[in-house]
């Protein structure tokens, strides 16, 4: 008999598959075209727990490890990209509650994480990926704090309802707070009209003074750095998990395809170039997967994990475009057509080439990690 | 009141083997599901929890594996879950499983309801649900498309055959098979999930029961299958509609009065 674990992952991927068959992978393609998820597509998704899949159980989730949180979104990613990243957005802000909020903060908050999504925003028209370069700042006035701010392109931004921000507490100083969509002073700005993952909604939030005691703040006063790369580690492995689905889907629009068409009287399936394509998908697919769960597992173990999960992220991210692609090539004109599922795979794995940090970013993370060693 | 969901676990593939020698389905080596009928009866039980506050148990036959099925039925929201599991009632017909599951009923005991879906998607008898009810000697209602409770013992359901519908009246306990129009069946939330696996599953073999060994597994089964094959596809003639849409419609009205189709 397996483990009470392993069977429980077992049964959890089988509802996922089940669940991305039947209500997932149909809103792809209408997704990317609308350029937004369906009506009451969020809240069925919340109304059958995902939300909830690795808050732990003492508040309210299901409290499934690293390794399987980020085999569903693997799994969701086979049918839709954008769903497996609003849920990727969801557990990392998550992630960083548990790990730096203070038990108080834990209580208020985390029960409402199986219905309301959560997102963290670092990225301003002044600063992305250099942290130092933003604007918005948390000023100490008596007994609490007062926030001050704009935020740009936050994975979930206008959807999320309790955002993780990043601010500064000093010139030279990051912290992060937790606010809430109900706060005074909270609105939200423009959505952004990005080239991929249509359906994940990515927008600005504006903090016009918003006041907010010591326990929203994640941490010490200055750990905004620390709690900033924490929640890209973690959205890193998430996002090589995504990555796999999308090369999953490519693999299986790329064989299925080449099955069934023949170049003159060839099957694509005899063909040496076609041969080259899927095994060059396949490789890409499986060196990701082992990326990201070698990443988990790490995780899972209490070891450090940063750099297997940039390595999962820009190696996932360069890959899932290749095989992309090589897809499109496969299918030729269907590929190029937007009446197929193709072009837009590409598009959504894009986006991961920059978000989360660019593989630049990664790339130098990576290299002075070796450095270190 | 009590409500016993019998399910069964059955290969996740269209694609079954058939074992040359027994003649018998082979899942050998095949991911098992539960079977998608018996899923519209674990969620009738689960509506009737909800509105009746009924205690709900899931029950199968199977090797060690089919606890999995089981389990996903708890975590769709059972409370507890029995499986049979024994070599000696392997190999066992519809008629040899339906002695075992009347058996393990009449220990279970005080079942009000006892559900089945209408038939199972690998060998599509439709069977054990009524050789049950005879065993148990208790009314039954097959391809139930809705039920409701009537009165306090009592329960309506539209049986829906064919060409016609019916609507039955059963005292309880009694025997019901569901159609899939009868419900949607829910997803187990992830977190049901893990809490499946703090509910009680029950593992009754040989010696738990009161048996009659002559009614077991292959020897007990009255059955012999001597030959299973696939049908070999009939090829028909495809007469194209040409022309306008007028024209193409002009002629699909006239090939359907020529064979008095319409």
């Amino acid at each position: 008999m397996p483990s009470t674990t392993a069977a429980a992952e077992k049964l959890l991927l089988q509802m996922v598959d089940d669940y991305t068959e039947r209500e997932i992978s149909p809103q792809d393609m209408p997704m990317d075209k609308a350029g937004d998820f369906p009506a009451g597509f969020i809240q069925k998704l919340t109304d059958t727990g995902f939300l909830g899949i690795m808050l732990p159980q003492e508040f309210g989730g299901a409290g499934f490890g690293p390794e399987v949180t980020a085999n569903v979104l693997n799994h969701i990613a086979r049918g839709n990209a954008s769903t497996a990243v609003t849920l990727e957005g969801h557990f990392k802000t998550i992630d960083q509650i548990l790990k730096y909020g203070t038990p108080a903060l834990q209580k208020a908050l985390l029960p409402s994480a199986t219905d309301r999504i959560f997102a963290f925003s670092m990225t301003e028209a002044s600063g992305g990926s250099n942290p130092m370069g933003i604007g918005s700042t948390a000023t100490r006035e008596g007994d609490h704090w007062v926030i001050t701010g704009d935020k740009i392109m936050i994975t979930n931004g206008g959807l999320a309802q309790v955002y993780c921000v990043l601010v500064k507490t000093a010139p030279k100083e990051l912290s992060v707070f937790v606010v809430d969509q109900d706060m005074p002073g909270f609105s939200f700005g423009k959505r952004e009209d990005f080239l991929g993952l249509k359906g994940t909604p990515v927008g600005e939030i504006v903090m016009d003074h918003i006041i907010v005691d010591d326990d929203h703040l994640l941490g010490k006063v200055g750990d905004g750095g620390l709690i900033g790369d924490s929640a890209h580690d973690d959205a890193r492995i998430l996002m090589g998990a995504v990555l796999t689905g999308i090369m999953e889907h490519d693999l299986k629009i790329a064989t299925d395809y080449a099955k069934e068409r023949k170049a003159g009287d060839t099957p694509l399936t005899d063909l040496q170039v076609t041969h080259r394509k899927v095994a060059d998908i396949a490789m890409r697919k499986e060196t990701t997967k082992l990326l990201y769960q070698k990443a988990a597992q790490l995780k899972a173990a209490g070891q450090p994990y940063s750099e297997e999960a940039a390595m999962a992220k820009a190696h996932g991210s360069r890959a899932a475009v290749s095989a992309g692609d090589d897809t499109l090539q496969i299918l030729a004109g269907y590929g190029y057509s937007r009446e197929y599922p193709v072009e837009h795979l590409i598009r959504d794995a894009r986006a991961m080439e920059i978000a989360e940090g660019t593989v630049e970013k990664m790339r130098s993370a990576i290299a002075k990690a070796e450095f270190n060693k | 009141m009590k409500i016993v969901v019998c399910i069964k676990q059955v290969p996740e593939t269209n694609n079954v083997k058939i074992d040359p020698v027994t003649h018998n389905l082979d899942r050998r080596g095949l991911a098992g599901v539960m079977n998608p009928f018996d899923k519209n009866a674990v969620e009738l039980a689960l509506n009737l929890k909800d509105t009746t506050g009924a205690e709900v148990a899931l029950l199968t036959m199977g090797p060690d594996d089919y606890a999995e099925s089981v389990r996903e039925g708890m975590a769709m929201g059972a409370d507890s879950g029995y499986l049979l599991s024994d070599r000696a009632f392997a190999g066992a017909d519809t008629l040899a499983t339906g002695y075992v599951i009347a058996q393990a009923l009449k220990k279970i005991g005080d079942a009000d309801l006892i559900l089945f879906g209408r038939q199972a998607v690998d060998a599509d008898t439709g069977q054990v649900g009524p050789i049950v009810a005879e065993f148990l000697n208790q009314p039954q209602i097959t391809y139930a498309a809705s039920l409701r409770m009537s009165g306090p013992n009592e329960v309506t359901a539209e049986r829906l055959l064919e060409d016609t519908k019916q609507t039955l009246v059963a005292q309880l306990p009694a025997v019901v098979s569901v159609r899939s129009e009868l419900n949607t069946p829910r997803y187990p939330t992830p977190r049901n999930i893990q809490l499946s696996f703090e509910k009680p599953l029950t593992v009754w073999h040989h010696d738990d029961l009161d048996l009659d060994d002559t009614r077991l597994g292959q020897s007990g089964s009255p059955t012999v299958v001597t030959k299973v094959y696939a049908p070999k596809p009939v090829k028909r003639e495809l007469t194209p509609l040409t022309g306008t849409p007028s024209e193409a419609a002009s002629q699909l009205i006239k090939a359907l009065k020529e064979r008095q189709l319409i």
